[in-house]
């Protein structure tokens, strides 16, 4: 037991290749938690970003800054009357949040947070990840099929259309990314493997989102688009248009079931986010491994990651000292102070040379993902939901050609030096 | 001009200057909010909220003569006024004066037809209730005036 927790310390494999059956369980756990927590914050997030982008202030109450609002929440929806419509079936009725849960979960089985963090590497690992996280579409039939109510049923068909349609644009520009991996030189054959992606980036030098350069940008765009729709976020929130369509899908749910569906979309926001920071930003790598290389640029960058939080409980302990002074928020400062406190510890900790080695991937691939996140706050911020007929007409009439089309050309041009010398042979 | 439009389309120009809109929103001085309890709003001096029957504050004496005034000018019949002639100086003095609030739609008509400024709408707002017994408000309640709510959090 103590060699396999120790022995995988000093390994530069994840646990599931060594075959550390203790590191694979730890690994799951630390994902299913850590992820957990970030949705929760996540909604904080979101709630207080929303509300600044419409000049509101959002959560003040519950804690400094709303800090413990997500808290609260989470306890209001667990002592919730959990009810089911009479009519409902009832079997389908309490499967289905589970399948929406679990599929935008599993999918964090191959997502690399390192080139040691990972669950497993699987050498099919994007397709892995592509199929699972559209499971949760089936998760979502089921939730409006069983509610046996009008508004469910419609935003189920609707999200199943959505997401079958979205699906295909979103599978082409991922292809373009893969097909780029296989132009890696002295390398064979490209990979699927989500760890292997990213090798594949760090030896050609570039983030595919740079690479030919128009071509990766292109993908990147058609998927950033299609990623929203498939996570059915705005303004493709068509599923649960709330002006629309009550909630959607998941109008009847309520307590626990609800909470469950939420935990479901804001985890299958991070995987996806994952997806493509995997596929085009280069993943876990620090910005310009290539450019700025060597020991002194690699010890700078491993700083970032101690600083950053530093910087970030700086900034918490100056808004501490500009609380209101006023003896009812004595204890909200002072839970501020200490909530600063502690992520300043969180960044001295990251300053440990041992710890910052290991570590700093975490941290690159959690800042990229992070940005996703909030691109898609300011997105739902910033636009009107579309209709359903202009939401099909971007998909199939847009998307998909301008997916294939880059797929074309991607192909072509990776394999020009090729098919040049294949022409010089004709001639 | 097509041409444009079609660059425009391309390069999804309206999407970036919506983006970058509501991204400029996200300044703090922007925000518009206030914490209420913490931060009141500041009222305008003509503001008709909780009535006041002034006393005054030489002798302590209510300014109010009882003349029933404010009682015929009010369209909702909320005040009521009642008084008895003392023998002696042959004045009206007044005995009892209630305010139905509950009732009350705050025009300030019995503001204005007052003819020694006794009863006065003043700037407070804050006067909520749990119930509808704590709004009749009689003269001793009157003469006291607003109260300074303070809130624990």
């Amino acid at each position: 037991m103590s060699t396999q927790f120790t022995q995988y310390l000093q390994s530069t494999l994840t646990p599931g290749q060594a075959g550390n059956m203790l590191w694979a369980t730890i690994y799951i756990l630390v994902i299913f938690a850590g992820i957990s927590l970030c949705v929760v914050f996540i909604n904080w997030g979101e709630r207080k970003a929303l509300a600044h982008f419409q000049i509101r202030l959002g959560p003040m109450r519950v804690g400094p800054h709303g800090l413990l609002q997500p808290i609260a929440d989470a306890l209001k929806l667990l002592l919730k009357e959990d009810t089911i419509p009479a009519n409902a079936d009832k079997v389908v009725f309490w499967i289905a949040p589970f399948i929406v849960t679990t599929a935008a979960f599993v999918v964090y089985l191959v997502v690399p947070f390192g080139p040691q963090h990972a669950v497993t590497d699987m050498n099919i690992g994007i397709l892995f990840m592509l199929g699972v996280s559209s499971l949760g579409v089936l998760g979502i039939i089921t939730a409006g099929w069983a509610s046996n109510s009008h508004y469910p049923l419609l935003g189920s068909l609707r999200s199943s259309a959505q997401m079958v349609s979205y699906e295909v644009a979103m599978g082409l520009a991922v292809i373009s990314a893969i097909l780029m991996t296989s132009f890696t030189p002295g390398v064979a054959s490209g990979t699927l493997s989500m760890i292997g992606i990213v090798e594949a980036q760090k030896t050609q030098g570039v983030w595919f989102l740079f690479k030919f350069f128009p071509l990766g940008l292109i993908a990147f765009g058609v998927f950033a688009i299609a990623m929203i729709a498939e996570t059915n976020r705005a303004p493709f929130d068509l599923p649960e248009a709330e002006s629309e369509l009550v909630a959607g899908f998941h109008t009847e749910y309520s307590g626990f079931r609800w909470s469950l569906f939420m935990l479901g979309e804001y985890a299958a926001m991070i995987a996806v986010s994952g997806i493509a920071v995997t596929l085009w930003l280069g993943g876990w790598m620090r910005p310009f491994p290539n450019l700025l290389a060597g020991s002194v640029w690699d010890t700078i960058f491993s700083l970032v990651p101690g600083a950053f939080f530093l910087f970030l409980g700086a900034v918490t302990l100056y808004g501490t000292a500009r609380m209101p002074k006023h003896p009812a928020l004595r204890i909200q400062t002072l839970g501020l102070g200490v909530f600063g406190m502690a992520i300043a510890a969180v960044g001295l900790v990251l300053l440990v040379p041992a710890v910052r080695v290991r570590v700093q991937d975490i941290f690159w691939f959690m800042i990229k993902v992070a940005a996703f996140i909030y691109m898609y706050i300011w997105y739902r911020a910033t636009f009107p939901r579309y209709r359903f007929d202009q939401l099909m007409r971007v998909g199939w009439k847009v998307l998909l050609p301008i997916s294939l089309g880059v797929l074309i050309v991607t192909g072509v041009v990776g394999l020009s030096p090729e098919l040049l010398t294949w022409l010089k042979g004709v001639l | 001009m097509r041409v444009a439009t079609l660059l425009r389309k391309i390069f999804l120009l309206d999407l970036l200057k919506g983006l970058s809109l509501t991204f400029r929103y996200q300044d703090p001085k922007e925000i518009y909010t206030e914490q209420y309890p913490l931060q009141r709003p500041q009222v305008a001096e003509r503001y008709r909220g909780l009535p006041r029957l002034n006393v005054n504050p030489e002798t302590g004496k209510t300014l109010c003569i009882a003349c029933d005034l404010c009682a015929k000018a009010c369209p909702e019949n909320l005040i009521v006024v009642e008084s008895e002639r003392d023998p002696v100086t042959k004045r009206k003095v007044l005995t009892k004066y209630t305010f139905d609030i509950s009732r009350c739609m705050f025009c300030g008509l019995c503001e204005e037809s007052c003819s020694t400024d006794a009863l006065e709408l003043t700037q407070d707002y804050e006067i909520a209730q749990y119930g509808r017994e704590g709004l009749v408000l009689d003269r001793e309640r009157l003469e006291r005036g607003p109260e300074g709510k303070v809130y624990e959090r």
